[in-house]
């Protein structure tokens, strides 16, 4: 047993390998070049995996008891001594951490396979492999760190990593824009970790997990909120929950495994996983309830501006900020464990979705408009059929995974008398179903709106360059540069594929879309296996739900609530089930045959004003960058034009010009005529005998 | 006031008290002999330049006399108390002679360059350091007042010597009719100061005023402002300071080195001594002038350096600004600070007679333009003159490591040591306006030359002489040495002022 | 091999200067002569600093290596030296910056060579001298003598305005250090009058407490003035964009990494042992202009079109972060703003190399003139892109560590400055990535396209800075346990001599240890 736990403190072997492979393809990738780089990381990947087994092994071999003890923790070496402060650069194993390296390093491989096909002949193949590496090293840094500190170095490398992977084809502005905006965005959370800690080692001396079980009992309530609170902040940015999810819809710049490595299996999830790791802050506070309406009013807008999207991977992208408001929404109601369950789930039918989107994407020769698809299901079966597991996985068709997940949050929600929420959730639930539905239906069945209207040897026309974007992307420009690249209409940077909602539909390539290549498939394939049957992990039968009873060390102390009968249990089941259902049936129906015209969706005509607003995503994007490019980036200029220049550097320059004047007005004394001078002299004189006198009069 | 007529007998002489005037007197006298012996023959030339030298080394070795005589048997006072030897006096009188020197070595080539009359300029050279030595031992307000007028009437013929140059003429007047002036006003001061205490003689007003207290003290204070007017006038202290830039421009440059440097040394002499001595009880009376002369002279000095365009114009002012730290030495009226003043002076020296060899080298024939910007590229165009004017230049802005900083330094320390500290901050506040214009002087050396400039061009070709190579080694040599290792210079200031506070307790 | 008897620390002083008068002697027309010359002395001293490193003992407070000769003694004036946790790595860095800096001027300085590395060697001497003098007037005297080399390194091979910008290096620093020198001669006078013992020796001033409370406010604004105008503390800052612009690189990079440190390093050294009541006091004024500078650098650095002008603006961020550490008066704070004192000059460094790479590819520093040379430089980039990172305090690099201790002890301190402070951490993402975008992505064209990429000389200049950047990140401690007791014993005098009382974080920390105890 104490063997198993010295096991443990090898968990620091997991982050190591692929850490290792960044390294290694950074300095040498170029040498190797593709596709061995492409190998190697991948390899590296699904060690890391097996490591994470044995680990997992390690773990359920020690007594329920010790498997989140203290012990658990490994310090590497001390990393910050000063003052009171003391961290040490070291791991924490126990189920919470274990479960995520598992989902990181599992799907991670998969998503390395992948990129092995998607990024074939790309000029920077091998770099691409060594950010991938260094993500995923990040990403479980992050989750097996000892205190909160190593957690944040994990988080801000992950942040280093999305920058680089959204902005990898960087010669596209856009691209790079989008990167430095999700970096940007990140950082505003950052604030919230930063101060979450220093509040934390101001009231506790410490930054270790392991004190925070014992200590969030011991402050006062107040600052457990507070602190809960600027760690809600900080899982906003990473997740991308309202406020600050403005970043993750223009991340679709980078290369889609890296929308799938970000959305389904990594970065997105960090925020849920902080608040996991600090749930007895939300345990003894009333955060929760912040928490919880976060996220369900995420879900509900999210997936109503899901249902417009044109953009195929646009539409998962909000997608994905819906679902992770469902987790947020359990973690909330300190449903830990389902919100856990529904990350693992999510990560498998997302992550099949963005794969598979990413192969439609590559067969459709990079068109990603779903207006200009349909009936793809004939050129590409095993996508077609993966997905279509994905989808009814993530719209909750029952036994497929997302029924269980999304299910045991729903009821969760009602069990814990949250009826509100119990009814957002509801809702947004009925919501995923119609636009994965759509989504679904645009992409592989109905009309085939690639061909050109008049038939297939029209396509020359279609060869005329991607679509050119509008406004649209523009308008998503992040933080300050608003007016600047706008303003920079440079030709020569490649126009980005990305569609916006009231983009013009474009040119229809005539092209017929073909299969991805089986290295492609492959991992798509897997990952709907899983989507399909992950449910298992975590059945509603209280002898079968295993998740729960791994994960129960690591939250310690939270009261698990279970249905008062079977009867009620399964009638919340049947419910979420019946909402689902409506939803897949509406959209079928509207849907089933395409579009007639490309350019009018019915749903769209259907919602009529309203589109606009769900469409543009409550232009709450929109308004951000207006408000940073116009007033904030007025204020700034304002600082430097005005304040610094003239202001502060004018006094300075005042000063000396100042003492020149005094010198002209000097020399201009020195007229050269002897009479001024000895005028000069007598004033002196007396000058001082009037002193002299004015003395003897006092 | 009438029982201060004494009968007139014949005081004892001691010789050595008075050696070195003397001898510098004889000198003089003997070169205008040469002169009117030899007429305009080839040889006057040599052998007036003979005689100063056997004459100038007679002094040293007679002031190196009296400084060890001081040193063993401290002060001693005589011709009926009108002299007094002591090592404040032969401290400066040593520093007369070393800027009497180097201006003279300067000058020989510049008399060459110009052909001036060398024997005359000689004379009166020497006439006019005789006056200093005698101004640095005097002690009676009658024996400065003579002293001031050796001084300075040779002075007006030196200012005005170059007859090539209107410039010159119109220097010597300005300077003649101001000096005239000025000189009432402090023969007015004695009469006043005499009136009030019955004495002229220095140590007898000092002891009149310890053992008496004066029932109106307006006569004696309004002679005591009058007699700081007087001085005040030649060491240059604003409002007073108006001849400055147009004299020192308009001399020619060598007589301009002597007057910055031997004439404020005497100046001051002088100053200290009646100030420090004479008037000390009555300080607190005459300090808040001085104060304020100090302030004024600092600040008029230091800005009036920025704009200026002429290099000799800006060392006027320099030099004003200069006599304003000395002021703020003089105004602690404390050993601390007279010894302060003794060390600058016999920095600034060196300084000030380094930089005017320079611009004597570098103004043309007809010695007229001394224009900043025709130094462009000096640094390039010869090396070691840039260097050694920039190292001037520092020095008197006060970097460290050059003498200029130490001095500065002891000032500070002095006005600090008194609690004056608006004073030292104004100090302070003058050497950072003051760095600015030396500053110029050192971007216009080391910026990058202009080609086909033909008056810079001309520079290159320029033959420096071994006089003034001389004086320029010895000036940069001690710049440096008294930034670096000050301590043994400061040591003597030291001895000079300790053997000169003993004033008061000395038996009279 | 020990120290021993040997003066180590004047040889590190006087090294470089001796260099420099070597150099002056060697023929104009050979410059290779003096690179040689300049190379061996500062390789020299180099050596002299690691091995100072290795000889210095951790976890000692007080000075080590003491050396003291008479200088001026009528006058109250010696010449001590001596290295403390604070100053070591100052040396150290010093040490660092200034073989780089001479290589990375092989090609940007192609006349008057012999001039130029005579200059740079004195100014190293004199920065030596800077962080090692004990003595105050000393001390001056270094502190003046640094404004000499670098006042013609600038006007001598700066660019455009490089007449004004070296005039107002020197006028607005010397500015402030003539309060500075005003200041200290009037607090040596207080003391003697109050013992009767005229000194400047630091260690004796400090240990006299005799001020009354406006005396010595008065003294510490005098000194405050001179420190904050080098630091710069906003609103001093104004010369520092200037002067980067002009300065050559290599001017640059000693500047930012060390020069501007001086001023942190006075705060530290003098104003809290000469002044520790007046410390206190003034203290909340000290950390609002700290948040502002931190702040508004970021702002104005942000808008800059001129890459050097973006890092110069950044810097008086990152100086803001500084003084907040020094002045959170906590331990853990002033540990942090020592050791940004000692990681900012490796990535500030870094940037201003490249910059210079830049430059001397394109003869421009003007951001709108580069675009997408990450594609034809992608190493170039690359680093840039590292040490802009670094810079804006990415974990896992040096400038993290500085900027967390700095901010957790002005948190513990008091709050709301902290709170503030730390929204730099988004601003700094937006200037240091917006320049980065706007320099090298997108799509090269014209000279941008046909970009060389690093070559082996410049490799070598950079990476030791960025790869000891990432090991002070990552492992810190070695550093910390240098310089914590020095720091730990400047607050306990800082106690000891005024009303202050450090904040200590709460005592939970026990109870959770007791706690978890039982858990095992």
């Amino acid at each position: 047993m104490s063997g198993s736990r010295d096991l443990l403190h090898l968990a620091w072997i997991i982050p190591a390998l692929p850490l290792f492979g960044a390294a290694f393809l950074l300095l040498f990738g170029k040498r190797i070049g593709e596709p061995v780089s492409g190998w190697i990381a991948t390899a590296l990947m699904a060690l890391a995996f097996v490591w994470s087994c044995v680990m997992l092994m390690a773990l359920l071999d020690l007594p329920m008891e010790m498997r989140a003890s203290v012990l658990n923790t490994n310090a590497l070496w001390s990393w910050m001594p000063a003052g009171a402060l003391h961290v040490d650069m070291g791991t924490f194993a126990d189920p919470l951490s274990i479960t995520w390296a598992l989902l990181v390093t599992g799907v991670g491989t998969l998503i390395h396979l992948y990129s092995i096909g998607y990024m074939h002949g790309d000029e920077r193949y091998s770099r691409f492999f060594a950010y991938l590496n260094l993500f995923a090293a990040s990403m479980l840094i992050l989750v097996l760190g000892s205190n909160f500190l190593v957690t944040f170095l994990g988080w801000e490398g992950v942040g280093l990593c999305s920058y680089l992977l959204i902005s990898f084809w960087f010669e596209r502005n856009s691209a790079a824009v989008a990167g430095k905006k999700a970096f940007v965005t990140n950082r505003v959370g950052d604030v919230g970790f930063l101060l979450a800690m220093f509040l934390i080692f101001a009231s506790y001396g410490t930054l270790n997990y392991s004190a925070v079980g014992p200590g969030a009992h011991a402050v006062s309530s107040g600052t457990a909120t507070a602190i809960a609170l600027l760690l809600l902040l900080a899982a906003c940015g990473k997740s991308a929950q309202i406020p600050l999810h403005l970043w993750l819809p223009d991340a679709m710049e980078g290369p889609t495994p890296v929308s799938a490595l970000i959305h389904a299996a990594t970065m997105v999830t960090a925020g849920v996983f902080v608040l996991c790791r600090a749930h007895p802050f939300l345990d003894v506070s009333d955060a929760g309830t912040v928490v919880a309406w976060v996220g369900g009013i995420t879900a509900l807008l999210a997936g109503t501006v899901a249902i417009l999207q044109p953009d195929i991977k646009r539409a998962l992208a909000y997608s994905t900020v819906s679902q992770l408001g469902y987790m947020f929404l359990a973690v909330g109601i300190h449903a830990y464990a389902a919100a856990v369950f529904m990350v693992l789930c999510h990560a498998f039918y997302k992550g099949c979705l963005f794969l598979g989107s990413g192969s439609v994407i590559h067969g459709n020769h990079d068109v990603q408009d779903m207006r200009v698809m349909g009936g793809f299901k004939k050129y590409m079966p095993y996508t077609a059929f993966a997905m279509v597991v994905a989808w009814l996985a993530i719209a909750g068709v029952p036994p497929l995974s997302g029924f269980f997940s999304k299910d045991e949050i729903i009821s969760q929600a009602f069990l814990r008398d949250e009826y509100a929420l119990w009814v957002v959730a509801i809702l947004a639930a009925a919501f995923t179903a119609v636009y994965m539905t759509r989504l679904i239906f645009l992409t592989f069945y109905g009309n085939e709106r690639f061909r050109v209207a008049d038939g297939p040897n029209g396509a020359a026309a279609g060869h005329e360059a991607l679509p050119v974007i509008s406004g649209g992307s523009d308008d998503d420009i992040a933080v300050l540069d608003h007016a600047a690249d706008a303003g920079e209409v440079d030709p020569d940077s490649d126009p980005s594929p990305t569609v916006a909602y009231g983009d013009p539909v474009p040119e229809p390539n005539g092209h017929p879309p073909h299969e991805a290549p089986g290295l492609m498939v492959l991992p798509v394939m897997v990952l709907a296996f899983l989507a399909a049957v992950a449910g298992i992990l975590n059945l509603p039968f209280s002898s079968m739900e295993w998740l729960n009873k791994f994960l129960e060390p690591s939250f310690r102390g939270v009261p698990d609530v279970k249905p008062d009968s079977f009867a009620q249990g399964f009638g919340l089941e049947m419910l979420t089930f019946a909402i689902a259902a409506c939803g897949i049936f509406f959209a079928y129906k509207l849907y089933k045959k395409g579009l007639e015209h490309a350019d009018r969706d019915p749903l769209d005509v259907k919602l009529g004003g309203l589109a606009h607003v769900f469409g543009n995503a409550y232009y709450y994007d929109h308004g951000i960058s207006k408000l940073v490019g116009g007033p904030g980036r007025a204020v700034a200029s304002w600082l430097d034009r005005v304040v610094d220049t003239k202001v502060i550097d004018g006094a300075v320059n005042g000063v000396g010009g100042f003492f020149k004047l005094l010198s002209r007005g000097v020399q201009e004394i020195q007229d050269g005529h002897v009479r001024r001078y000895a005028m000069g002299i007598a004033i002196g004189t007396v000058g001082i005998l009037l002193y002299v006198v004015l003395w003897i009069g006092r | 006031m009438i029982a201060a007529i004494a009968p007139i007998t014949t005081p004892s002489v001691n010789w050595l008290a008075i050696a070195p005037e003397v001898t510098i007197g004889i000198t003089a006298v003997l070169v205008v002999l040469a002169r009117a012996l030899l007429r305009r023959r080839p040889e006057v030339t040599p052998v007036a330049y003979a005689i100063t030298a056997i004459g100038i080394i007679t002094a040293a070795v007679l002031l190196v006399v009296q400084w060890n005589d001081v040193q063993d048997h401290g002060p001693t006072r005589t011709m009926a108390g009108m002299v007094r030897l002591d090592g404040f006096g032969v401290f400066l009188g040593i520093v007369v002679l070393i800027a009497t020197t180097m201006a003279i070595l300067v000058a020989v080539a510049y008399l060459r360059r110009e052909d001036l009359e060398v024997p005359e300029y000689l004379a009166l050279m020497l006439f006019s350091a005789m006056g200093m030595l005698t101004m640095t031992t005097a002690n009676d307000l009658i024996v400065v007042f003579i002293a001031l007028e050796i001084l300075s009437i040779p002075l007006y013929v030196l200012a005005a010597f170059d007859r090539n140059r209107l410039r010159s003429q119109e220097a010597g007047i300005k300077y003649f009719v101001l000096g005239a002036f000025s000189s009432a006003i402090f023969l007015y001061g004695i009469a006043l100061v005499y009136g009030a205490t019955g004495t002229t003689s220095i140590s007898g007003i000092a002891i009149f005023l310890r053992g008496n207290v004066l029932f109106e003290q307006g006569t004696l204070v309004a002679g005591i402002a009058l007699l700081l007017v007087g001085l005040g006038f030649k060491v240059a202290a604003v409002p007073f300071h108006m001849w400055t830039p147009d004299v020192y421009q308009g001399a020619p440059s060598p007589v301009t080195a002597f007057m910055a440097s031997a004439t404020k040394a005497a100046g001051f002499a002088a100053l200290l001594r009646v100030f420090g001595v004479a008037f000390l009880n009555y300080r607190t009376d005459w300090q808040p002038i001085v104060w304020a002369l100090a302030a004024l002279t600092l600040v008029v000095g230091s800005i009036g350096m920025l704009l200026q365009v002429d290099l000799k114009r800006l060392l006027a002012y320099s030099s004003i600004a200069h006599a304003g730290y000395v002021l703020m030495a003089l105004q602690t009226a404390s050993p601390r600070g007279r010894e302060a003043a003794l060390f600058y002076l016999f920095v600034y020296t060196f300084m000030v007679v380094g930089s005017f060899a320079i611009v004597t080298v570098l103004s043309m024939k007809g010695d007229d333009d001394h224009s900043i910007a025709g130094l462009k590229g000096l640094a390039f165009r010869r090396p070691v003159l840039g260097t050694l004017l920039v190292l001037f230049m520092l020095g008197q802005a006060g970097i460290p490591l050059t003498g200029g900083f130490i001095a500065k330094l002891e000032v500070f320390e002095a006005t600090a040591n008194a609690g004056e500290y608006v004073l030292l901050a104004i100090g302070a506040v003058a050497t950072v306006i003051a760095a600015f214009g030396y500053l110029r002087v050192a971007m216009s050396v080391a910026s990058s030359p202009e080609d086909e400039d033909p008056v810079a061009e001309g520079i290159v070709h320029r033959k420096v002489d071994v006089a003034t190579w001389l004086v320029l080694a010895v000036c940069g040599g001690m710049t440096l040495a008294l930034g670096i290792t000050p301590s043994v210079f400061v040591h003597w200031a030291r001895d000079a002022t300790l053997l000169g506070a003993h004033v008061l307790t000395v038996v009279l | 091999m020990t120290v021993g008897e040997f003066p180590i620390l004047s040889a590190i002083i006087a090294v470089p200067i001796i260099g420099a008068i070597i150099c002056m002697l060697t023929p104009s027309n050979r410059p290779e002569i003096a690179k040689a010359v300049g190379y061996a002395a500062t390789m020299l001293n180099l050596g002299l600093c690691a091995w100072l490193l290795w000889e210095f003992q951790a976890g000692v407070g007080s000075f080590q290596f003491v050396e003291t000769q008479k200088w001026i003694p009528t006058m109250g004036i010696n010449y001590t030296v001596g290295v403390d946790g604070i100053s070591i790595f100052m040396v150290a860095i010093t040490g660092l910056l200034f073989p780089l800096g001479l290589l990375a001027s092989e090609k940007y300085i192609e006349h008057r060579v012999k001039a130029y590395i005579a200059w740079f060697l004195f100014l190293e001497g004199a920065i030596m001298g800077i962080f090692l003098s004990l003595d105050l007037i000393a001390f001056f005297v270094f502190w003046e003598l640094v404004l000499v080399p670098m006042y013609f390194l600038i006007q001598g091979w700066g660019s455009e305005q490089r007449n004004f910008a070296a005039m107002k290096f020197f006028i607005y620093t010397a500015a402030g250090s003539a309060f500075l020198l005003a200041s200290t001669v009037a607090l040596a006078f207080l003391h003697q009058r109050a013992t009767g013992v005229l000194t400047f020796d630091y260690r004796v001033l400090a240990a006299w407490n005799g001020l009354s409370g406006t005396t010595e406010l008065v003294l510490f604004l005098g000194f405050m003035i001179a420190f904050a105008i080098k630091a710069p503390l906003f609103p001093f800052h104004t010369w520092l964009p200037l002067v980067h612009t002009e300065a050559p690189t290599a001017g640059s990079v000693v500047l930012a990494g060390v020069i501007i440190k001086m001023g942190a390093y006075g705060f530290i050294r003098f104003s809290f042992e000469l002044f520790p009541q007046a410390s206190v006091d003034m203290a909340p004024i000290m950390l609002v202009l700290a948040v502002i500078g931190i702040i508004y650098g970021a702002v104005v650095a942000a808008m800059q079109t001129d890459l050097k002008r973006v890092i110069a603006y950044s810097s008086v961020a990152h100086m803001g972060f500084v003084i907040l550490g020094i002045f959170s008066l906590s331990v853990i704070g002033i540990d942090g703003a020592a050791f940004t004192m000692l990681s900012h000059p490796l990535t500030t460094g870094a940037l201003f190399l490249v910059i210079g790479m830049l430059y001397e590819r394109r003869h421009t520093r003007e951001i709108a003139a580069y675009r997408g040379i990450w594609k034809s430089a992608p190493v170039l980039g690359g680093l840039f892109l590292i040490a802009i990172f670094a810079g804006i305090g990415l974990p896992g690099f040096s400038g993290f560590v500085g900027e967390f201790l700095s901010l957790l002890g002005t948190f513990v301190y008091d709050k709301p400055y902290a709170i503030v402070a730390t929204l730099g951490v988004i601003l700094a993402a937006v200037y240091g990535l917006w320049a980065f975008q706007r320099a090298f992505t997108g799509k090269p064209s014209g000279e941008n396209a046909t970009m060389k990429d690093i070559n082996f000389r410049e490799l070598v200049v950079v990476v030791p800075l960025l790869a000891l950047s990432l090991f002070l990140g990552l492992y810190p401690k070695p550093a910390l346990d240098r310089i914590e007791p020095s720091v730990k014993e400047r607050v306990a005098n800082l106690e000891k001599k005024s009303d202050y009382r450090q904040p200590k974080p709460s005592g939970i920390v026990k109870k959770i240890q007791q706690s978890s105890e039982a858990g095992k």
